[in-house]
């Protein structure tokens, strides 16, 4: 039983929001995870929600200074939704600045690691997964665009479960790259997240791009692993992944390991594509529309454009400045076009394999960094860090994050994929897994 | 990436770089276009582009104006005079 569940039957309501409020400050001095709180919570299981997601009446800033004062004045339908179920909104949790990011770092408020608080927690839903590693009764509404869900789960020892591409309506989310943006989940099991899922889902009148296809749950014995994506893995990750592959071949899974070559063309192409529909995204904040407000209105047209931009990161500026690079009439095609028909290559090749099996991979090359060594990591480092999660976000493929050892008190994740719409199988795979291994969290706000 | 083209660059973004910021982000744009260039020539090169990673089916509105909800939302958070946004001078 997830704690949803339990919650439900405990039917605790005003002052235990309030004290877990208390705490939650209290533990956010050290962590820095929280964005904008709700501090008139008294009702329902609390949820966070990233600060690229809408809530109505709460700074929306996406980790960024250019929508600093940004107050939304409508709810996304994801959050809608939850509201509409009884869940009670908690509070904004910190990220990348509009998720262009793999530590959490690219942000004035950088989120802490709950096991360890001079490392980072990742990214670039960082916030997201702290909240979900420090409360007991708590889910977490994040989003992925390259693996932004994965990569913190992974880093602070939750499931972060990113859906199919169109099944959960993005109306009313910030956006960085509409063809790869996706809302997800992050839990402590596999319930939670089915229950949450099964709430935001489904077509959505103010999303074109949302379907209402039917989710299925094909559950598969057969495990692959694709053999370029485990070069450049810590020794201690492989290690943490042979022995999952081991305890799964104990739950009767079998393990085949292939070889694709141009999955390795994942990364250059989802950059391309994200940083060119980024560049395009971004080119509405101008200093008086959302968020920072420019007073200087006799300034020229660019002149005045051109302060307000200088607001961005120097990330969001390296990225705008790419994105319309190679989106230029002279090299589009060299560049752009081409990383559109590698998505389409690599999707298919990954559906052919994904008919009768799941691929599993652990979700990051390494455990959770110091702050100083990600920031040393130049930004070509920083993108191959991504180089697991970013196949199934290419392809919008389902694929979930989950727990599966310890290293120096470090948690260790491992991501499983599956197929377009058969989103319910991954959460089968780790209710199945759940049995056998039990999840570590270092602390539990609310338990009672 | 010579400087005059990174210049028209920044120019169509509308983007003024500090010199030590423009210094690491044009030092790191040439490794970046580099890798870029790697699919070049790479197997898979010949499929179609795809602009969607799932088959979205067209969902067009029906062609009748309808009253926009909450309009007055849209310019929440605007300098406005009157029903005027205040912008800058063109």
């Amino acid at each position: 039983m997830g704690v949803i569940s339990e919650f439900r039957k405990m039917g605790k309501n005003g002052s235990y929001h309030q004290t877990l409020i208390k705490d939650l400050k209290r533990i956010n001095e050290k962590l820095q995870f929280l964005g904008a709180l709700n501090e008139s919570l008294t009702e329902g299981i609390p949820f966070t929600v990233k600060d690229n997601i809408c809530v109505k009446g709460f700074e929306a800033r996406a980790g960024s200074k250019i929508l600093g004062g940004y107050v939304p004045p409508f709810n996304a339908t994801a959050v809608e939704r939850m509201l509409a179920k009884g869940f009670g909104f908690l509070g904004k949790t910190q990220m990348d600045e509009f998720g262009f990011g793999s530590f959490g770092i690219n942000t004035q408020v950088q989120a802490r690691n709950p096991f360890n608080p001079d490392k980072v927690a990742g990214g670039s839903s960082s916030g997201a997964a702290v909240a979900t590693a420090v409360m007991k009764y708590h889910v977490a509404i994040a989003e992925s665009t390259g693996g932004s869900i994965s990569n913190p789960a992974a880093f602070c020892g939750v499931l972060g479960f990113t859906p199919t591409y169109g099944t959960v309506s993005r109306y009313g989310l910030i956006d960085y790259a509409n063809s790869l943006d996706k809302i997800g989940i992050m839990g402590r099991s596999g319930d939670d997240i089915r229950e949450v899922f099964d709430i935001i889902k489904g077509a959505d009148r103010y999303d074109s791009t949302c379907v209402d296809t039917k989710v299925k749950g094909e559950g598969k014995k057969k495990l692959v692993v694709i053999n370029q994506l485990m070069k450049g893995i810590d020794e201690e990750i492989l290690s943490s992944f042979d022995s999952l592959l081991s305890q799964l071949g104990e739950m009767g899974y079998k393990v085949e390991h292939v070889s694709i070559d141009s999955i390795t063309k994942a990364i250059p192409a989802y950059y391309i594509i994200s940083m060119a529909e980024a560049s395009t995204n971004l080119a509405k904040y101008t200093g008086y529309k959302y968020g920072l407000q420019r007073e200087s209105f006799t300034e020229k047209y660019n002149a005045f454009f051109t302060g307000a931009r200088a607001a961005f990161g120097t990330e969001a500026k390296r990225r705008i400045v790419l994105g319309t690079f190679v989106r230029s009439e002279s090299v589009k095609d060299k560049y752009y076009t081409k990383a559109l028909q590698f998505r389409t290559a690599i999707t298919n090749k990954l559906g052919q394999i994904l008919k009768d099996a799941f691929i599993i991979s652990p979700t990051m090359p390494i455990t959770a960094p110091d702050f100083e060594q990600a920031a040393k990591l130049t930004p070509l480092q920083t993108y191959a860090m991504d180089s697991l999660t970013i196949p199934p976000n290419l392809s919008g493929l389902p694929h979930i994050s989950f727990p599966c050892d310890y290293k120096r008190r470090m948690p260790v994740g491992a991501q499983l994929i599956t197929g377009h719409f058969n989103d319910y199988a991954l959460l089968d795979f780790v209710s199945e897994w759940e049995k056998r291994f039990e999840y570590r969290f270092k602390y539990s706000l609310g338990a009672i | 990436m010579k400087d005059s083209e990174f210049d028209r660059l920044l120019e169509i973004c509308r983007l003024r770089l500090e010199p030590s910021e423009r210094e690491r982000i044009k030092g790191d744009i040439d490794e970046i276009i580099g890798y870029f260039g790697t699919l070049e020539g790479a197997e898979g090169a010949k499929a179609e582009p795809s602009y969607h990673p799932i088959k979205v089916p067209e969902k067009l509105r029906e062609d009748k104006v309808v009253p926009f909800e909450n309009s007055d939302l849209l310019l929440k958070g605007t300098k406005t005079h009157r029903f005027y946004v205040i912008g800058p001078d063109v």
